[in-house]
């Protein structure tokens, strides 16, 4: 069993990610933007493109706008995602010594890996309750309720489950915790395709759910609604484009002299007119 | 069949009436899987329909900001829920979670009663975009009820309203049915009406030969709203332009866009530009028509089979580039009385009207309120996408769909007194608001914004 969760399926876990996510990008490419469909106020510059995207896909622009309950929700739980998400990649790498490397702060190894600990739980803790926040909302107010499907609630079940043994590993590191070295050493080993080390981290229950649990996520992760990360920008790069109105300017037209003229005014009148 | 199992639908075209326009309905037994046979053709076509499919993460922001929703507190109507119908039948079909997972993430078996369903509420829809708008993704579900309403064409099942105006266009080249003689005669009643009203020579030149502009007026503007056809003669009359009218399209709306963008939306298109091609024209102007105007400014250039040798332009970005360059002498004490806009939803989230519009109104009024929201975030009146069905069960659904505009403008106050304008510079806009504006005992009367501009024209 430990051998399947730590040796075999983390292989089987990237293919079924990788090609997962090329066939869905592929399925959307193949069909084609077939009318201009952008929204007005029309973007007059690409650099005006990059920003509304971004804005959206990063700060929640239209959340921000139109529902600001659900903005708080969702901005601060896919932000601490994020930054769970980097500190996994960082803490993992740096041993939790990250900051200590950055120039100029005079931040000691013992000190950077305190802040590490720091940040790492306090996002944890936060990705958690976002987490609850939503799943909360989703099952108590009326139109949200309305919109919900039984998947779209248990995947914030399921993700409530994978942050809190994260975060049981992370507050109670003394007993469950794992140490930074080994997991390193074990990533490491399998991504080089070399002889596994570092096998007995996966005898903490904690640690053989959580790492479980992302890699059924992973897997799952193409053929579902998670892949609204590139869905996001795969529709606005439809709605959000540039588009320039065509020059006004009547052909042949010269108002100034058509009033001199009394063009429309009954014959007595153009000549009183002029 | 105003009703099918509890869900209002409007009256269906009859057989006769599909095949007029070129389509042999399916029969009823064959109709599911038909469907599926037509969603998966178009499915592979539309990128903006997969990710409308495939992007939602059922957020509910859409909800509250549908005007529809808000008059019906129909679930059906919340926006990703109207797109949802489809989606579980694409997700049960074309997807591997609906294959695997079914009913846990929403997929369904196609049926009779689902298509049904479709009749009821993407005819509910007003394809407004206003969903679009507020959608953290951007999905627009008007493109869902687009090829909803296209799968349904297909099968046979086709508003009568929507087939006898796509006859009607092919046939004469308008929506009412009107003839070149009627059209000759309204527009020389209309000469008469200005000469008696405002004392100026106005003609309306049809079909002439070598024009430089050729104006595509709404053809609902020859009964219903004169007074924009009147004040768009009178505008090109003031700036001495060398225009016309021409006898084979005299309609600016094309409800290709709103049931089928193949056949019927196309050979709009094309019956337009060979008028363009025989009158020898410069400049294409466009009158005042929402889904009209989208459907030219947006659709032409991807539709038109042959280079587009014309610039196509609105009215009002031309009467608005010339207030700017104060080329035009306008009294605004003209039209004094209490000033509200509704933004035709078109304009302003698939046109671009929105400052054009408002450089015109605060040039030609004394008294403008804006409405809360406006602009790009404006609700709808109601009747977008031409849903303005007569039959009662479909007119009360009128009612609710237009409470939130009545909301908006009873906010502004310009009817308290009984004698406010609601400037609704759109042909569907002012065919549903006309009554509604009755309904809801709102005070205003409904009209156009080159009416206002005709009014107040200076002429010497």
């Amino acid at each position: 069993m430990k051998l399947l969760i730590g040796q075999i399926l983390p292989y089987i876990t990237v293919t079924l990610f990788t090609l997962g996510i090329l066939y869905r990008l592929g399925r959307w490419a193949g069909a084609r933007i077939i009318h201009n469909i952008t929204l007005s106020p029309w973007l007059q510059t690409n650099g005006q493109v990059a920003v509304r995207i971004g804005s959206e896909a990063f700060l929640f622009r239209n959340l921000f706008r139109f529902d600001l309950a659900l903005w708080a929700g969702a901005f601060l739980m896919h932000f601490a995602l994020l930054n769970v998400l980097g500190g996994h990649i960082v803490g993992f790498g740096f041993l939790g010594e990250q900051f200590a490397l950055i120039p100029g702060l005079g931040i000691s190894p013992e000190l950077s890996k305190e802040m590490s600990n720091l940040l790492g739980t306090t996002f944890g803790i936060l990705l958690f309750l976002c987490l609850l926040y939503l799943l909360i909302r989703r099952l108590t107010l009326t139109k949200v309720k309305q919109v919900t499907k039984p998947s779209d609630n248990l995947w914030l079940i399921y993700l409530l489950v994978l942050v809190g043994v994260g975060d049981i590993m992370r507050l109670f590191e003394q007993s469950f915790g794992v140490e930074y070295q080994l997991v390193r050493d074990y990533i490491v080993a399998l991504a080089l395709f070399k002889p596994v080390v570092g096998m007995e981290l996966l005898n903490n229950g904690f640690f053989l759910v959580h790492f479980l649990l992302v890699q059924i996520l992973l897997i799952v992760f193409p053929f579902s609604k998670l892949m609204h990360l590139f869905g996001m920008f795969a529709e606005r790069w439809i709605v959000n484009r540039v588009y320039k109105d065509p020059a006004p300017g009547l052909p042949n037209v010269d108002v100034a002299a058509a009033r001199a003229a009394g063009i429309g005014l009954p014959s007595d009148a153009a000549e009183e007119g002029v | 069949m105003p009703e099918y199992k509890g869900m209002v639908q409007p009256v269906r075209a009859t057989l006769e009436e599909m095949r007029k326009i070129h389509i042999e309905p399916v029969p009823d037994e064959l109709k599911p899987e038909k469907a599926i046979e037509y969603l998966d053709q178009i499915r592979k076509k539309f990128r903006s329909f997969v990710m409308a499919m495939e992007s939602c993460t059922k957020c509910g922001q859409c909800a509250e900001n549908c005007h529809t929703y808000l008059g019906t507190r129909d679930p059906n109507n919340i926006p990703t829920n109207r797109a949802e119908l489809i989606r579980k039948i694409y997700k049960r079909y074309f997807t591997l979670e609906g294959r695997w997972f079914g009913k846990l993430v929403g997929a369904e078996d196609i049926s009779l009663d689902v298509i049904e369903q479709w009749y009821s509420y993407f005819y509910q829809c007003s394809q407004c975009r206003r969903c679009a708008h507020v959608c953290p993704f951007g999905i627009d579900t008007c493109e869902v009820t687009f090829i909803g309403r296209q799968l349904l064409h297909w099968l046979g099942i086709t508003p009568k309203l929507h087939a006898s105006v796509g006859a009607a266009m092919e046939r004469v080249g308008n929506h009412t049915n009107l003839p070149k003689p009627g059209i000759v005669d309204t527009l020389e009643f209309m000469s008469e009406e200005i000469m008696d009203e405002f004392g100026v020579e106005v003609e309306f030149p049809v079909d002439k030969p070598d024009s430089d502009i050729m104006y595509i007026p709404s053809s609902a503007d020859f009964l219903l709203n004169p007074y924009t056809l009147m004040g768009a003669g009178m505008f090109f009359t003031y700036i001495g332009a060398n225009w016309t009218i021409p006898s084979t399209v005299t309609e600016a709306g094309n409800f290709g866009l709103l049931f089928d963008q193949y056949w019927t939306q196309r050979g709009n298109v094309m019956r337009l530009l060979n008028a363009a091609q025989e009158l020898g024209i410069k400049k294409i102007v466009w009158g005042e028509c929402g889904h009209g105007w989208r459907a030219a400014k947006m659709y032409i250039p991807s539709l038109a089979d042959r280079p587009v040798r014309w610039p196509i332009v609105h009215i009002h970005d031309e009467i608005a580039n010339m207030i700017r360059n104060k080329e035009l002498k306008l009294d605004p004490s003209k039209n004094s009385k209490p000033v509200t806009l509704h933004d035709p939803c078109n304009y302003v989230r698939a046109c671009g009207l929105n400052e054009n519009m408002r450089t015109i109104i605060r040039a030609v009024t004394t008294d403008f309120r804006e409405m809360t929201p406006h602009g790009m975030d404006n609700f709808c009146c109601g009747g977008g996408s031409a849903i303005l069905f007569d039959d009662p069960e479909m007119y009360q659904r009128r009612i609710l769909l237009s409470q939130k505009k009545a909301e908006q403008v009873r906010a502004t106050g310009v009817g308290k007194n009984g004698d406010g304008i609601l400037c609704a510079p759109c042909s569907i806009c002012k065919a549903q608001l006309y009554p509604m504006v009755e309904e809801h005992e709102l005070g205003v009367e409904v009209k156009g914004l080159v009416d206002l501009v005709g009014k107040a024209l200076v002429w010497k």
